[in-house]
């Protein structure tokens, strides 16, 4: 490419046109001040401080926003230069209140580290008057608008990164400030307390409320989140081994400079007063703290018995989406080589097994075929199922702006008026549970239209002929009979789809939590391959993943029928690579699958289970009965960080370390393999995962000689070696391919049948759905552990609509039943104008409300994913006085 | 009161309507503001939102645009604005007097408008007939060489 040369502080240095001299300097090496420039956010030139001079013309130009032009010659630090420089920040001074002392921004803040870098000391300037502190009422974050320099980051962050809007500037002149939409305070606004104002803003103007420490700390760590799929870098602020504050990673090609409420203010799990410390021994019905020694003596005697007793298939692992991949390399190693069985399951099964099995058998690959970056330069998103503004909300931005800001256009699929609603070009609202007739509808009229990528079709797919045989029902008004959707609609919709030389499709547990999980993600695959749109580099498949490691556990081979990579546990030439390496011979027999360990647990065939990381009492449906069935195991093991309400059914309990006291690396939905850093020291007497599964190991008689993370990743790589043809080579960005079966980039249409659903009846005549919320995840067991987030989101809730709510005769707020035919719970009104009639809408995650305990067990016959989406309830109101 | 919120109601369809056509004629912002300026006298903080979606913004940044422009307004106006001029002219001659004594006659201070939407009350740097100082504007019309008299018979004479 043509290149720009310019003479910068007397050196020539060249860039490519388009290039700011910001950009230009950086690159080169010379630093510039700034306060409003952000490579994450457009440029603006607000603040004036990056100035610099073009000697030739004596131009003072601002140097974020100027482009390069051949021939200049720039000084960056002229006397002139900084005259201009010190009076721009001397006049911000002057306009800003004397308290950095007592300032939460402390010496993080740019505004002083600019005017210490440039001597500035007092300001002899008139002094402006200031205007007082916003009252907030929301527990994360506080606005002090006297100290805004108006450099316009948040507003800019607000709209250009998480696409919320909830501020602007308001007013004009002095009077000027970053607003709400009247003015309102912040949680009465947009505003999801995502944090990324604060993270950006360069003064004390935003800051974090309810902070454990003022001040700046010394060491800073970054890692990445605990909570969702997509896997943001966080930089953990650590003091005295103490995590006290969490900042976005700048350079995160995931994140981009942003988190969600769950990542910036939900970690203070980590110090909560209820962490496990010590191992508990339940003697009598009570918990006693004990030693490892004691404790873990215990386990391996009490294994070894069952073992011995009943044979290995008596035994179970559950092991944990959360932990890190290295953990569950070893969890499984543990199961299959100590306890010798294939009984080994992580707790991804709930969510997301539909879609390893789905995408697995139409397009050989495990789950998300592309990167979100990828999806935010789609031509089309369709995004089904899901709810990614509060599920995942890291790619919930990229799809917002992809729709605002990059014209692309948003079909939304779903039942529910989610945030996305507003950003749709197109929202089909279909029946619940209606999704595999719609994809069928939408793939007929790609056929009849002539809309497909037959090429791609010819070259990369089999099949093609069973799936257009079992589409010929399909037609519109089949479809439209089924599913509700007006006609034009789906035409609509599968026009825009297929006409789009880029189109993704994303979709979440409203796919995969149904018994048809498996068939609702084949369909959704059919429509990719018709279209061409499955491809690297094509639209692809984005399968959202609802925890931090759902990609890996499954990856690591925490599964029944897998050893790591996806090696099948049947294929004997693929154990036996396994079976030489670790010097045993590995059972060869599919295992149990989470739900079938806890059915045959009820049968008494499984005597006893090493759960790690979950909370199946209250994650699986009917929990209630779970919890029984768990309690009366001959002998239950939890390794948890908190005494979970499985965790008070076991025998022994064995203390977890937090992800910010251990190292290893989580898998994002996307697959990225990123870095989990250790932070602080474990708490107490807490333990890593994987280190507690070695010294069981040791304890056991079977020691697994593994001295770090890395050396796990070693022997993987060395035994499944990644295929390079997989298109991601990078160390930080790997790939898995699902069993191998079928050739690279050979695809195969799986044609599925939509089988009509239970009907709600006169005893249950709402539908329920479940779903999760922006504040909380998994079962709770952490984020109501966050104070911040506990505070400000405690209440479970029963959304009901408004003719449904009159009918009923109930109100915002009022107390009332809602009765499945398994069980019942009480929950609180929230009258909302987002569900269509005859649904209802409870959020997961809040322990004292476990909507997972409506639910019977029913399992995808594929997948064994339980259905945990939607069911059929009653509600009864409940008179104040009874 | 019920007048006014049925006014309100029949302001917030007025702005409905507008939208709407809007929404097939595709403007840009501004302009539609000025025509609901316009037609309905002010813009309400209940309609920001519908503004905001059809011309694809956050409220926020509607919001913003209103508040910047002095010739948007969020609350209804008055029948008759009278402007009292705060020009150097206007002062000398006594124009502070005058618009105490305005705001006396109309019950109002500055930027505040009778319930009965009769008359709205602002001040101006300077109209630009300081030959005529002090003055006052009702409306269109300008009102020159005031005092405490004609102040007085002004607004006896327009009902107030
Ligand atoms: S609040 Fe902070 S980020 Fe926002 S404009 Fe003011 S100084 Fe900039
Ligand atoms: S916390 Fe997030 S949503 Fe709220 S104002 Fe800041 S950037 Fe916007
Ligand atoms: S979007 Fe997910 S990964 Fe990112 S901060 Fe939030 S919970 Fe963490
Ligand atoms: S950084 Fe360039 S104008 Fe603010």
């Amino acid at each position: 490419m043509q290149t720009v040369t310019i003479t910068l502080d007397g050196r020539e240095v060249s860039g490519y046109p388009g290039m700011t001299i910001l950009e230009l300097a950086r690159e080169s090496g010379v630093n510039i001040p700034t306060l409003c420039h952000d490579p994450h956010l457009t440029p603006i030139g607000a603040c004036r401080v990056c100035l610099v001079e073009d000697e030739r013309t004596g131009a003072m130009l601002a140097s974020c926003v100027a482009p390069i032009a051949a021939g200049m010659v720039i000084n960056t630090n002229s006397s002139r230069v900084m005259d201009h420089r010190k009076n721009i920040v001397k006049l911000m001074l002057s306009s800003h209140p004397d308290s950095c002392l007592v300032c939460d921004k402390g010496n993080r803040c740019e505004l002083r580290q600019i005017a210490a870098d440039m001597g500035i000391g007092l300001v002899e300037f008139q002094r402006i008057p200031q205007m007082a502190t916003i009252q907030e009422v929301n527990p994360f974050l506080e606005r002090d608008l006297s100290k805004c320099i108006l450099c316009a980051k948040c507003i800019r962050a607000c709209q250009e990164l998480v696409v919320e809007g909830a501020i602007d500037y308001f007013q004009r002149g002095f009077g000027t400030r970053p607003a709400t939409w009247n003015n309102v305070p912040l949680e009465n606004s947009e505003c999801t307390f995502c944090g990324t104002c604060v993270a950006l803003c360069p003064t004390g103007a935003l800051t974090e409320r309810e902070k454990l420490y003022r001040g700046t700390t010394k060491t800073t760590v970054e890692t990445t989140c605990p909570f969702c799929g997509c896997g943001c870098s966080i930089c953990l602020e650590v003091k005295d081994d103490y995590v006290v504050r969490v900042t976005p990673a700048k350079d995160s090609p995931v994140n981009k400079g942003t988190l969600c409420v769950k990542g910036s203010y939900g970690c203070d799990f980590i110090h909560s007063q209820d962490r496990l410390t010590k191992p508990l021994v339940k003697y009598n019905g009570n918990f006693e703290a004990v030693s490892w020694e004691e404790a873990l003596g215990l386990v391996a005697a009490r294994f070894k018995k069952i073992k011995g007793e009943y044979g290995s298939s008596s035994l179970a692992v559950l092991g944990s989406s959360k932990c890190t991949n290295e953990e569950n390399y070893l969890l499984q190693r543990f199961a299959r080589c100590v306890l010798g069985t294939n009984n080994v399951d992580n707790g991804s099964r709930l969510y997301s097994s539909a879609s390893r099995v789905g995408l697995g058998s139409s397009i050989g690959f495990s789950g998300t075929t592309n990167d979100l970056d990828d999806l935010e330069q789609s031509e089309v998103i369709m995004v089904i199922g899901a709810d990614p503004v509060s599920s995942a909300p890291a790619a919930g931005y990229a799809i917002k702006r992809a729709a605002k800001y990059k014209g692309a256009k948003l079909i939304l699929i779903d039942p529910r008026r989610t945030k996305l609603a507003s950003f749709a070009q197109l929202w089909l609202r279909p029946k619940v549970g209606t999704d595999v007739a719609l994809m069928n509808g939408l793939a007929k009229v790609i056929l009849d239209e002539g809309l497909l990528d037959e090429e791609s079709i010819a070259r990369r797919t089999d099949n093609f002929e069973a799936f257009c045989r079992n589409l010929e029902m399909y037609s519109l008004e089949y479809v439209k009979e089924i599913t509700g959707v007006p006609t034009e609609e789906i035409a609509m919709a599968a026009r825009l789809y297929a006409k789009a030389s880029r189109a993704a499709i994303v979709y979440g547990t409203g796919i995969t939590q149904y018994m048809t999980g498996t068939e609702g993600v084949k369909a959704l695959a059919n429509l990719a391959l018709l279209t061409g749109n499955s491809r690297h580099g094509g639209g692809g498949i984005y399968a959202l993943q609802r925890e931090n490691n759902a990609q890996g556990a499954c990856d690591m081979g925490t599964l029944p029928d897998f050893l790591p990579r996806y090696q099948r546990v049947a294929d004997s030439g693929a154990r036996r690579k396994f079976e030489q390496r670790w010097g045993v011979s590995l059972p060869g027999d599919r295992g149990l699958t989470a739900l079938e360990i806890v059915e045959q647990a009820r049968e008494g065939k499984i005597k006893g289970v090493y759960i790690v990381g979950e909370n199946p009492a209250l994650s699986f449906p009917d929990s209630g009965l779970i919890a029984e069935i768990l309690a009366s195991l001959d002998f239950l093991v939890v390794q948890d960080m908190f005494l979970t309400e499985t965790a008070r059914l076991a025998n022994v309990v064995l203390p977890a370390a937090s992800f910010a006291e251990k190292e290893g690396t989580f898998t994002n939905f996307e697959g990225r393999v990123q870095k989990v850093r250790k932070a602080i020291e474990p708490l107490g007497e807490s333990l890593p995962d994987g280190e507690i599964i070695l010294r069981l190991a040791e304890r056991m008689g079977a020691p697994m000689p593994y001295s770090s993370p890395q050396q796990v990743m070693e022997e993987l790589d060395e035994l499944v070696p990644l295929r390079e043809d997989v298109g991601y080579a990078e160390s930080e960005r790997r790939r898995s391919i699902y069993g191998g079966q079928l050739l690279k980039d050979f695809a195969r249409f799986c044609p599925v049948e939509y089988v009509p659903q239970a009907r709600t009846n006169g005893d249950y005549p709402f539908t329920l759905l479940t779903g999760v919320t922006l504040f909380h995840l998994g079962t709770g067991s952490r984020t109501s552990r966050a104070s911040r987030l506990r505070k400000f989101s405690s209440q479970a809730f029963v959304e009901i609509g408004e003719f449904d709510a009159e009918k009923l005769g109930v109100n915002h707020g009022d107390k009332v039943k809602v009765i499945s035919p398994v069980a019942e719970l009480t929950s609180a009104v929230t009258i909302t104008d987002t569900l269509p009639q005859g649904t209802v809408f409870m959020p997961l995650s809040f322990p004292d409300n476990p909507v997972t305990r409506l639910f019977s067990i029913s399992l995808d016959p594929e997948a064994k994913t339980p259905s945990l989406k939607a069911c059929h309830v009653r509600i009864e109101r409940i008179e104040p006085n009874g | 009161m019920d007048e006014v919120k049925i006014a309100a109601e029949a302001d917030l369809t007025r702005i409905n309507e507008i939208v709407a056509e809007y929404s097939e004629e595709k403007w840009a912002l501004i302009p539609l503001l000025q025509r609901i300026q316009n037609e309905v006298g002010y813009i309400p903080p209940q309609s920001v939102p519908i503004i905001a979606s059809a011309v694809g913004l956050f409220p926020s940044q509607v919001q913003g645009v209103i508040s910047f422009y002095a010739q948007l307004y969020t609350e209804p106006r008055g029948r008759n604005v009278i402007r009292v001029c705060r020009g150097t002219a206007c002062h000398v001659r006594g124009g502070k007097t005058i618009l105490k004594l305005v705001k006396q006659h109309v019950g109002l201070e500055e930027g505040e408008t009778t319930p009965d939407l009769e008359y709205t009350l602002e001040t101006v740097a300077c109209i630009g007939v300081c030959a005529l100082a002090p003055n006052i504007v009702v409306g269109d019309r300008v009102y020159g060489h005031m005092n405490p008299k004609k102040v007085e018979q002004l607004f006896k004479k327009s009902g107030g």
